[in-house]
Parts: C-alpha cells; structure tokens; sequence
C-alpha cells in the first residue's frame, strides 16, 4: 500500500534504482560487450553502449548450426554450439529423472511407514551440506578409475542427479503431504496400484511442487561449473566449462565469450517461463471438503 | 449379489482395541447402515470391508471366500467417500471413467457407460468441469457417480452425505433410497445420523465401544430396544429415561419414580418379578406422551414445562419431571401453559424398562 503513497520518500526510488542498476547492469553491459568487436572491447575510446553494433560474435559463436557461411570467418569452430547441445542434453536428462526419482523417494518418505523413516528424512537434506568442492576429488577418482566415467554424459547426469535430489526430496516432501489422503484411498479403491496412484493422481496434483523443484535443478545443473570442468571432456564439455576454456594464454575473445553468455541465459529463462505457467494456486479445489 | 460375513472382527492400534469381535452377516441387496456416535468403529468397520485397514484378527468373507489379503481392487467393492475424494486434474468425465480406464476397457464402452451413468445422476451437462467448478451436491454425484459406474456388487458408503447442508441431505437420502432399489445391489453405508439410518437402511447396526449393540430392522430397533444405549440413540428428540423403583400398587406391578408413576405390562411385570435388581430405568419416547387433563392413578408423569420449541405441526415441550429433563412432542395446536405442573400419561406398552445398572432392555 506504501506503493500508492503518493508522498513516498524519495530515497526509496533511488535505494530502487540503485537495486535495479546493480541487478541489470551487468547483463546490459554484457549485451553491448556482445554486439561489440574485439577491438572496440580494448579501445579505451569506445564508450560502453555507444559504438557500431555486429553480431559477428553471435556468427561466430553459432556458424555451424547457421544455414548461412558468415563472411568474417575462415575457420568455423564447432565448439560452443555443441557445448549448447551438450548443455541443453545434460540438464534436461539431469532435471528429468532427479524429478522422477525424487518424487518417488518423497513419496515414499511421505506415505509408507518404515524403520528410521525420519532419518532417512533428515538424512537427505545432510547431504545437501556438502559443497560440491569437497565432492569434486573423491568423484574424480571414482568416476575416473573405478568406473571409468569421466568424459562421458552418463558420469555427468548421475552426479548431477545425485547433487540435486537431497533438496528435490525436501521440497516435494512439503507437497506430497498436502495430498489428501483420500484421493490415494479412492484411487486405491477404482484399482490403482503404487505406481499408478504415484504417476496419475499424485504427481498431477503436486504440479507446482515439481515446476519449482524443475526450475531450481535446472538452473543449478546449467551453470555448474566446477563438476563439469573436472569430469568432462571436448567433446561433452557444457557451455559455462567452455567458456571459461576459452580464455587462452594468447588470446581472449572477450566479444565471442559475452555472446555465449547470452545465449547461456536464454534456454534457463525460457525454461523458467515454461515451468512457472505450471505454479498456479489451488491445484487441489474441489477435491475434498474444506 | 454378494453375501458378506464379518467373523469375529477386531482391529487394535497397537495396544488400543478398537472393535472387539464383530460378527455380522449381510445378506443379498440388502442395505446395511453402521450407525453409532464418533468413535464407535463403525468406519473402521467399513473401510476394514473395503481393503484401506488391515485386519488384526478375524476374518471377512465374501460369498464363504475369506477376502482379508486382498487388495481393494479384487474385492469387488465401490466407495464413496465422506470429503468426495474427487481427481482435482481430471474432469468429471475423467473422475468417473478412471477405474474403467486403468481396466484398459475399450473407449466405447467407458463412453458409453460414463453417459449412462451421467444420465441417471444428472451431470450430463457438467462432464467437462473440474471438481472445482461444481457445488457441494454435484461433487457428491460424481463420487457416486464413480461408485456406479464400476458396476461392482457391493458399494460402501463412508458418511456420505455429512458434508451437505440439511435440504440437500434430504434430496440425496431420497436419492440414494431410489438408486438403492433401482440398481438392486448391497449397500454398506456408514452413518452417525440416526434419521438416515431410519430412512434408508434394510438393517440397521448401532455400534458403541467397537461392539455391535443391535442390529435389525428399523422398526425392530426402534420398537424393541436392546438396551439403553440403542433406545437413546434412535429416534428424534431422543428418548426420555427417568430412574426409578419397582412397586406393587394394588395388585399391578408398577415403576415409580420422583414425579411419575407407571404400571407396566403384564409380560413385563413378570420379568420385572424375576429381575432381582429393582432399581430400574424406565424409557418413555417423547410422542408416546400425551396430555391428559385428570390425573390417571397407574400412568402419570407430573411435568413443569419450560420451554417450548414449535417446529411447525409438531411442538416440543421441554419439561422438568421433579429434577429431571423430560420433552414432550405434541400437535401444535395443543398449548399448554408453561411453569405449571400437569399431568400426562403414557400407555403401559410404550414404556421401556431398562436394568439401571446393566443398562440392558428387561
């Protein structure tokens, strides 16, 4: 209600503009730094957002998923669009079965009565306090050594997947309980089993519960960095480890790498947007009394 | 249809007995009504019959086959729930079709089958809307609806209607004594209504403390009460009970108490004689009561009357008999003075007798 105050004290607009400045600012200035060619990044002279505009560090970034040849490239390096597929691969395939496992492991923490069933509970969200630096030479060698699993996207999927479902469990846990427990009675009752009551009347009802968990593995596998940098190879390498590989001791293509930044943002954002449509209030009216 | 037994059922929540052995056997298309206050069992009864609670000893059959390790679906059974328990995700289509379709029946038939059974509900028009979109009366008519559709030989119905407010309580009671004599199929219901066990049941068991404490007809139970407990809890306003002693007054065996005095039937004047306990509770039922201007010498209650609650042709007079709560049902147009003692007389084979200290029907 403040908001309509039309006597609002003036430094809460500038404590606004100043939250805005800090969050916005440098992604437009990774923008302009995109549109810019690499020798206008060094010169002192160019201001940051005035100054002839290219998207040749989009062409170079994208010429081998182009239908066009760009003109200003002689040597089309396939990397960073197959660090995109790769990147897209990982998290979907990642956040895919984090859910379906998770909701199956929440559910079960939920509704079956088991010895050390708050343990267990408890237990998931412990692992959760690990960082994954500490996990990051343990994994490396077993994956590496024992299972020869580095390089390859299965190695990536399952520690990411392994990452992320501690706090997947958690959230969907809150959700799972809300379910009525009649619905699973009358579901029981019309001839459902387990798995049916889990895949056709639990997991609809706690839609929002999973476009949030979705959101959040997702957005967590597309920017990890360190995991993907120690486990993978050039050939399965994600987009972030790809960038950062990018930087050379002889050159630094600062235009190329911000260009890959913002295609980085896109897919989380369309994601994100896909996901929150999901998160609608009241998913449960009219199921039960009350 | 099926003929379903519960052989000495019990239930126990770790060292909590909840039913104590529970022997009943439910004959063809009958309608059978639970009916007791909360916390006698009967749910857990039903939803033990149903396959949602585990059996801790005893056995429930169906037809002489034992059904305790079944799972719900094998039992035959369809339940309507008290809170409706209706798919939010799925319309009402989709609600009443789901156990056809995890049957895998061909689309034809579930079409043709959720038409059908929408027809005779009434939801033709709504089988597109959410149940979040439908009143409190619809959505019960889809759960039914669901029930029905399943063509099972048994339905179980777990307090169905407490949900709804009292006019449409009423229209689904009728509904439900129409649907019961149309699809001809035995019925579980679970009630702590006493007027939709009345209304509705073939066979009505009044469960207390996890034990059944009668069953039978509904005019049987309202007649001829078992004990205390069966007659109080049938019948609306409930029974009046007045303590009492036994006494012979010229010849005729009669209970007198604190203002009142009642000669009992001979039949049960010479159960009285053999009863060696002569502290007795007699049972009067409020419309048994009538006003009478002199005072009977063998049958007269002396009540005071306090209140008195007009529910349009009936009246209920709320009165004091001496010290305690005695209500009178009488015609409307029948008024009487209130903060005066009059006198009124009961017949002696509307009086029920009842061991003050077993509590059991003498």
């Amino acid at each position: 209600m403040a908001m309509q105050n039309k006597n609002t004290n003036p430094t809460f607009y500038l404590l606004m503009i100043c939250l805005i400045v800090m969050s916005l600012g440098p992604i437009l200035l990774m923008l302009a730094t995109s549109f810019k060619t690499n020798v206008d990044v060094y010169d002192v002279s160019v201001g940051s957002f005035f100054f002839t505009p290219t998207i040749r560090n989009y062409e170079s970034v994208l010429c081998n998923v182009l239908w066009y040849e760009p003109s200003h490239v002689d040597y089309c390096d396939p990397t960073f669009g197959r660090a995109l597929g790769n990147s897209l691969f990982i998290a979907i395939i990642s956040t895919g079965i984090t859910l379906v496992l998770g909701t199956m492991a929440a559910y079960a923490l939920v509704r079956f009565k088991f010895i050390g069933q708050s343990t267990v509970s408890m237990t998931t969200l412990l692992m959760r306090m690990v960082p994954p630096a500490v996990l990051l030479v343990p994994v490396f060698g077993i994956w590496t050594f024992q299972f020869g699993l580095d390089g390859t996207y299965a190695g990536i999927i399952l520690i990411y997947t392994a990452m992320n479902l501690p706090f997947v469990i958690w959230i969907l846990q809150s959700f799972i309980v809300q379910v009525p427990i009649q619905l699973e009675e009358a579901a029981k009752m019309d001839g459902a089993g387990s798995m049916q009551i889990l895949f056709l009347v639990v997991m609809p009802i706690i839609k929002p519960g999973l476009a949030a968990a979705a959101i959040f593995t997702f957005r967590i596998v597309w920017n990890e960095f360190l995991l993907g940098n120690a486990l993978l190879d050039r050939n399965t390498r994600t987009v972030p480890v790809t960038i950062v590989n990018s930087i050379t001791e002889y050159d630094i293509d600062w235009g190329v790498i911000m260009a890959t930044g913002m295609l980085l943002a896109i897919p989380p954002l369309i994601f994100t947007f896909l996901a929150s449509k999901q998160i609608i209030t009241g998913m449960t009216a009219g199921a039960v009394k009350g | 249809m099926p003929i379903i037994e519960l052989k000495n059922l019990v239930k126990r929540y770790g060292s909590f007995k909840v039913l104590h052995g529970i022997n009943l056997k439910m004959v063809e298309n009958e309608f059978t009504v639970f009916v007791g206050p909360s916390g006698c069992g009967k749910s857990t009864t039903l939803r033990m019959i149903a396959g949602l609670e585990t059996v801790t000893a005893g056995d429930i059959t169906i037809n002489g086959n034992s059904i305790i390790n079944l799972e719900p679906k094998s039992r035959d059974l369809a339940m309507v729930f008290q809170d409706y328990a209706l798919y939010p995700h799925m319309n009402v289509a989709k609600n009443m079709s789901f156990a056809l379709r995890l049957q895998r029946a061909p689309k034809a038939e579930i079409k043709q089958k959720v038409e059908a059974v929408a027809e005779t509900l009434g939801l033709t028009d709504f089988l597109h809307r959410k149940p979040g979109e439908l009143s409190g009366g619809q959505r019960q008519r889809v759960a039914i609806g669901r029930a029905l559709i399943r063509d099972s030989g048994t339905f179980l119905f777990d307090e169905p209607l407490s949900n709804l407010d009292a006019k449409l309580r009423g229209k689904m009671r009728a509904e439900l004594a129409l649907m019961h004599q149309r699809v001809n199929k035995n019925m579980i219901y679970v009630t702590h209504d006493q007027i939709e066990a009345m209304t509705l049941a073939d066979r009505i068991v009044v469960m207390h403390g996890g034990h059944i404490q009668q069953h039978g007809s509904p005019q049987e139970l309202f007649n001829e009460p078992c004990n205390k407990f069966v007659a109080g809890f049938l019948g609306s306003p409930p029974m009046n009970f007045l303590d009492g002693d036994v006494i012979s007054k010229n010849g005729v065996v009669c209970v007198e108490g604190d203002g009142f005095i009642v000669a009992v039937s001979d039949e049960k004047g010479k159960a009285l004689n053999e009863q060696k306990s002569k502290q007795i509770t007699i049972g009067v039922r409020p419309s048994d009561l009538t006003y009478s201007e002199e005072k009977q010498a063998l049958s007269n209650f002396a009540l005071r009357v306090v209140v008195s609650e007009y529910i349009g042709t009936q009246s209920v007079l709320l009165t004091k008999c001496f010290t305690q709560d005695v209500s009178v049902e009488l015609k409307s147009d029948q008024i009487l003075p209130k903060n005066k003692i009059l006198n009124f007389t009961a017949l002696a084979d509307k009086v029920h007798l009842f061991d003050r200290v077993t509590e059991i029907a003498i």
